[in-house]
């Protein structure tokens, strides 16, 4: 309680300091005058009776120092007079403190920017649907590792074989034409069950949601939810909105209901428009029989814990479900177990994506952070050199180590902060730049990402962090200082310190090692996009067609087939025509089916399963595909010859052991086919998979109800065939609408979209650290030079000419650069051999990368070496 | 005579709460003259170091504070005891009573008493 009191005491009187002064220095002169007095009666001389006073009352200033420790807190003090002290210094020098706190600010803005999207994904990852990252991911999970998604008859096995978890719901993105045919509109939205909404927890902005009877029987209820933003620019946010009709890939839906403003449906970070029951699939998606279809997964699941629950039980329960599911329909299931995670720990699609991206990028950007304090670090001990003569003459004066290292770092801190919230500034700023900027590509992406305080914290710390790293070095080195030398040694001549250098080395390095990094990820992107997709996309022009609402037959889908291509094999552009059912590359992969082959005796348990693909004759000749072994498929009018089947090598290698394939016969469900030819392999799903087995069947054989259109044009100008091949499907027949027209380009632009992100990213980064590097290396030399000017005087004057200054200033630093770079390389070299590129050294990355970087180091000795030495050398020596 | 100062210093308080008691509120220079004249030469030189003693003793609230008129009426600053004072001096007098008895009787003790 006392204590208490005296501490609030002294806090209080470290406030009102100069009055207390004042107090005790009239106590004081009161205390002398009084004693002054009585030696006068005692009958002193005026002067001696003072002076006795003075005697007696003993020495004032160690008394005053007594008086001061006692009455207010040192602490506190010292440190207000520190922080003062350190504004002063960095007032005076403007120019370096401005380097310093923008490159801070730069560090931390950007850490602090992805830290954001990081926390968004972990704690918000549906923005406007409170409580998101409580949602679990139902995946299922092949034996290979893949997650291939759920299909809609599992989905409804799910809901109600899986109790831990409370509203599984599921969705699925699909592209959607919206409007009147001839002035459509293409954007995305999702196929929801009819528990979407309400699983969700949110309330429409107007207007209902979808109810759970909504989305029950297939072609029931065509309903749409449409987005906020969706309402605002399409009907003005009026409330009649609610009950009009939109035509979606020419159906008629009316509008029930508008989500929230904040909502972009659950599969970050696309931004969904539409929201329609699954149910519709079939209308909407011509045909498509993912309602029926065990084999087609298209659907995400994602459901929450039931209270009391546990993410264990609900992981055992999906296991057992699965396992019934795989005994209960093996041709789909067989071998696919399922996995529970967390939603931010997404195993695939653009979360995972993001996630990954971003856990590099972080990593990288604090790398960077290092790179800048090490750059900070530098220009203090530069400074810290000059300084010494000052911090000789405090501790000359009485001052302990640790006041010097305190005050060091009170400087050292100042300038951390004041560049932590600058950094904070950048990322709020960078965080509302990424929300409304548009991102270019065909899917819409929005990022509603925000900085809070966490993660202003976070650049607080970071701050403090850097602070601390970069005081380190000059704090030691000025608090060992000896003050006879201090004094003694000239400003002028700094001390070679060797821990400026190895600093500066260390920096390099880490650049190095970071653009090597930032360079290989380029590679690896552009390679990727580069690898021969063992067909060729370019030239080709793709669209589709739909018959479903014409309720043809076999035979007539057929015919209409074979009209198709005769007529857009006459047009004069066309080299060659095809139509299939699926398109490889594509977002939602091709399926692979169950089949056996004669000849092959499967031992283990379940199916053999295939890639499978119905194509027309001449679609190898359209893809450049070419056929190893055998004849392209009979033509379409052919109704002699049996049913087909072309393999490709993997299928031959895998389930023939590369036998002669040619004869065989595949049994599917659809029937019994010959193998009439083999294929080259090519790219069905992924640039980069494995050579993956492939089944190709005939149109003449299987014809579907919707196909994909291949043309190959002669000019090489694909996208002329638009409106040519639109006017021979109106000829056919003037209402089938011709939709999801693209070049094949584009086509795997989409599938390529999301890698781009980081290297996109990779792309900024490059540059920026590389000047980064450059400022450091700049402002240590202009420094270290600067404090050589009247050395540098000497030899100029003693007939040095000025290029010999320069190149020995650039020899002496370069050494050390070379040093960083070269282990910064090795580094990066070991980095990515064991872990990037698994043994291949990317020879063009590890010999650009380091000449850039010594070219650029180099132009950076070079400035302030040719400022100095153009100096009149009678200016230099009188220089101070 | 270092080692008296030490002694001196610890007891300072303890004479200045009793001073305070005895005289009434008085001024530092006042306090001082009491103590010299009660002590001897103890506190003839360094009276200074009375202050930072009687700023210790205000700010833990033992004793208060005001400006006032000394006898020749100039300012000065009188200081007085405050009632937490008085119990402080009550319990450090018993204190200093009992430390004093226990030493003066391990003075007493002879060789030959053990």
């Amino acid at each position: 309680m006392k204590s208490l009191r005296r501490f609030l005491n002294r806090l209080f009187n470290s406030a009102t300091r100069r009055a207390q002064e004042e107090r005790l220095r009239e106590e004081i002169a009161e205390h002398i005058a009084l004693q002054t007095e009585e030696n006068l009666r005692a009958g002193v001389s005026p002067v001696e009776a003072r002076r006795q006073a003075m005697l007696k009352f003993g020495g004032v200033e160690a008394m005053k120092q007594d008086y001061r420790a006692e009455r207010g807190l040192l602490f506190i003090e010292n440190l207000l007079g520190d922080l003062r002290n350190a504004g002063r210094t960095i007032c005076r020098m403007p120019g370096l403190a401005a380097v310093i706190i923008v490159s801070l600010a730069i560090g931390i803005g950007v850490n602090t920017t992805i830290l954001s999207w990081i926390q968004m994904i972990l704690f918000q990852p549906l923005p406007g649907v409170s409580g998101a990252s409580n949602f679990l991911l139902v995946e299922p999970r092949t034996e290979t590792g893949g997650y291939p998604g759920a299909s809609w008859l599992e989905y409804r096995a799910l809901q109600t074989q899986v109790p831990a978890l409370r509203d599984v719901v599921a969705f699925q993105m699909v592209p959607f034409n919206v409007g009147e045919t001839g002035q459509t509109e293409r954007t995305f939205g999702q196929l929801v069950s009819g528990n979407y909404f309400s699983a969700l927890g949110l309330k429409p902005a107007i207007g209902r949601f979808i109810r759970p009877e909504e989305a029950e029987r297939p072609g029931t209820e065509p309903v749409i939810v449409i987005s906020y933003d969706y309402w605002q620019t399409r009907f003005r946010g009026a409330p009649e909105a609610v009950g009009q009709k939109v035509r979606v890939n020419e159906r008629d839906l009316i509008v029930i209901g508008v989500a929230p403003r904040e909502f972009q449906g659950t599969m970050l970070p696309l931004k969904f428009e539409l929201w329609a029951p699954a149910t519709l699939a079939p209308a909407l998606l011509g045909g498509t029989r993912d309602l029926e279809d065990r084999s087609i997964r298209a659907f995400s699941l994602i459901g929450m814990l039931r209270p009391g629950a546990t993410r264990e039980k609900a992981q055992a329960e999906f296991s057992t479900a699965m396992a019934q599911l795989a005994r209960d329909y093996p041709e789909a299931s067989a071998g696919i177990g399922g996995e529970i995670v967390p939603f931010w720990n997404a195993p695939r699609g653009p979360q995972r994506m993001l996630i990954s991206g971003l856990a590099i990028l972080q990593g990288v950007m604090l790398l960077l952070l290092l790179a800048v304090c090490g750059n900070t670090a530098n220009l203090m001990l530069a400074r810290g050199s000059t300084r010494q003569r000052e911090m000789a003459v405090r501790v000359a004066l009485g001052a302990g180590r640790w006041r010097i290292v305190s005050l060091v770092l009170s400087e050292n801190m100042l300038l951390a902060l004041l560049g932590a919230s600058l950094g904070g500034a950048i990322a709020v700023w960078g965080t509302t730049a990424l929300r409304v900027a548009p991102m270019i590509g065909s899917f819409p992406i929005l990022f509603q990402t925000r900085v809070d305080e966490l993660t202003l914290a976070f650049a607080i710390l970071l701050g403090a962090a850097c602070g601390l790293i970069f005081s380190a070095a000059p704090a030691v080195h000025l608090a060992r200082l000896d003050p006879q030398d201090g004094l003694r040694s000239s400003s002028n001549t700094p001390p070679r310190s060797r821990a400026r250098k190895v600093l500066m080395g260390v920096e390099v390095g880490l650049a190095m090692v970071v653009l090597i990094a930032a360079a290989l990820f380029l590679q690896s992107f552009r390679s990727a996009r580069q690898t021969d997709p063992r067909f060729r996309p370019e030239g080709v022009l793709l669209a589709a067609y739909d018959l479903s609402g014409r309720n043809p037959d076999e035979a007539s889908e057929r015919e209409f087939a074979a009209r198709l291509l005769e007529r857009l094999r006459s047009l004069p552009d066309v080299e060659a025509a095809a139509i299939a059912t699926n398109v490889p590359l594509d977002l939602h992969g091709i399926p692979a089916r169950p089949f056996t082959v004669q000849g092959r005796v499967r031992t283990e348990a379940g199916q053999d399963r295939a890639i499978s693909n119905t194509v027309t004759p001449g679609y190898f000749k359209v893809m450049a595909i070419p056929l190893l072994e055998g004849n392209d498929f009979a033509e379409m009018g052919d109704r002699a010859a049996p049913a087909q089947a072309i393999v490709n090598e993997e299928f031959v290698r895998r389930y023939l052991n590369g036998a002669d394939a040619i004869g065989r016969r595949i049994q599917t469900r659809a029937g019994s086919f010959a193998i009439i030819g083999v294929a080259r392999n090519s790219v069905y799903d992924a640039f980069g998979e494995p050579a993956q087995p492939a089944v190709y069947f005939s149109y003449r054989d299987l014809p579907a109800i919707q196909g994909e259109i291949h043309l190959r044009t002669r000019s090489g100008n694909e996208t002329a065939l638009t409106s040519e091949a639109r006017a021979v499907l109106r000829d056919l027949d003037p209402m089938l609408p011709l939709y999801d027209v693209r070049t094949f380009s584009q086509h795997i632009e989409r599938n390529l979209y999301l890698r781009r992100i980081p290297a996109r990213m990779f792309v900024v980064l490059g540059p920026l650290l590389l000047g980064l590097a450059a400022i450091g290396i700049y402002a240590v030399v202009s420094y270290a030079v600067a404090r050589r000017t009247r050395e540098i005087g000497v030899r100029l004057a003693l007939g040095a000419t000025s290029g010999r200054v320069v190149l020995q200033i650039i020899r002496e630093n370069l050494g050390v650069i070379t040093w960083g770079t070269a282990i910064g390389w090795v580094l990066a070299l070991v980095i990515s051999v064991r872990a990037i590129t698994k043994g291949v050294v990317n020879l063009p990355v590890f010999i650009g990368v380091p000449a850039i970087l010594l070219g650029v180091a180099t132009l950076a000795c070079w400035i302030p070496a040719r400022k100095v030495s153009r100096i009149d050398p009678m200016v230099a020596l009188r220089h101070e | 005579m270092k080692q008296k100062t030490d002694v001196l210093q610890g007891t300072l308080a303890l004479m200045v709460l009793k001073t305070l008691d005895v005289l009434g509120p008085l001024h530092g220079y006042g306090i001082a003259r009491r103590i010299e004249q009660i002590s001897g030469d103890l506190l003839a030189v360094n009276q200074g170091t009375l202050y930072p003693v009687l700023l210790k003793l205000e700010q833990e609230g033992a004793i208060a504070s005001e400006w006032g008129a000394s006898e020749n009426n100039r300012r000065a600053r009188f200081y007085r005891l405050t009632r937490e004072g008085r119990k402080q001096l009550q319990v450090e007098t018993q204190d200093w009573e009992q430390t004093a008895a226990i030493i003066g009787r391990f003075f007493d003790v002879k060789t030959e008493d053990l």
